[in-house]
């Protein structure tokens, strides 16, 4: 496996599956540590399940192209879509220190991403939502 | 994700096996709802073979929370992995959602 993947995805929660395996393989071709893989995948699914749970209006099949790229000891993910005009880095963080019992229960998704990544960048271009995701990497041998 | 279930001195423990992300998710909250709907209130959730957790099961916990508060029921966690821990305490979800290192000390936690 090369250092840079395209991947296409439905626009189908199944597809989540789908994203794990191809995010795991690449993981292990690079030497991630489990923690860094971890990490990586659940952002990459918050940011799917995204796109695919909100951004379309309409019922028909669309295409998600992920782009996974490792160099230098760091990962760049390109997930782009075809979706309505969306920026997840405008979202209001939840309040993660009011009681459960209170809180909203939408937000925490690119709130964990946030966490999780070292960089985050949007652009809408052409039509498209492009979110780049970048996040350094540890390796093991 | 795989599920077991037992009672025990009125506390349903449920084991989780697997991964809880989008998919397996809306499983976990059917069981959950229906069992609490079945006039349970007291569950202990085992996760020493949960892999895996993203939003989507943090949600489905989150419901399960409220739905439990308004019959005075209670949720607690238990031998949760390393990396699963830290989604919830990353999501401020440890301070209020009791996680436990055993099961023993699970239990016990309702009985006082």
């Amino acid at each position: 496996m090369s250092a840079l993947v395209t991947v296409p995805f439905k626009n189908q929660l199944g597809e989540i599956e789908r994203l794990g395996q191809v995010v795991t393989e690449f993981a292990q071709h690079h030497h991630w540590s489990p923690q860094a893989l971890f990490e990586v995948n659940v952002s990459l699914e918050e940011i799917l399940t995204n796109v695919i749970s909100y951004g379309y209006e309409d019922n028909r099949e669309h295409e998600i192209i992920l782009r996974l790229a490792f160099t230098d000891g760091e990962m760049t993910a390109e997930i782009e879509d075809d979706g309505r005009p969306f920026n997840p880095l405008e979202m209001t963080e939840p309040d993660i220190n009011k009681p459960l019992e209170e809180r909203q229960v939408g937000g925490l998704g690119i709130y964990l991403v946030r966490k999780f990544m070292t960089n985050l960048a949007y652009q809408r271009h052409e039509g498209k939502n492009r979110l780049t995701l970048k996040k350094k990497i540890a390796t093991e041998e | 994700m795989e599920t077991t279930e037992t009672k025990t001195q009125g506390i349903v423990m449920l084991g989780l096996k697997g991964k809880l992300d989008a998919t397996t998710s809306p499983q976990l909250q059917e069981k959950l709802f229906a069992t609490i709907v079945g006039g349970e209130k007291h569950f202990a959730i085992d996760c020493a073979q949960l892999e895996y957790i993203s939003s989507a099961g943090l949600r489905t916990l989150l419901l399960a929370v409220k739905q439990l508060r308004t019959v005075n029921g209670k949720i607690v966690l238990y031998a949760l992995k390393t990396h699963v821990k830290e989604v919830f305490d990353l999501a401020g979800f440890s301070a209020a959602l009791p996680l436990f290192g055993s099961q023993t000390e699970a239990l016990a936690s309702f009985t006082h």
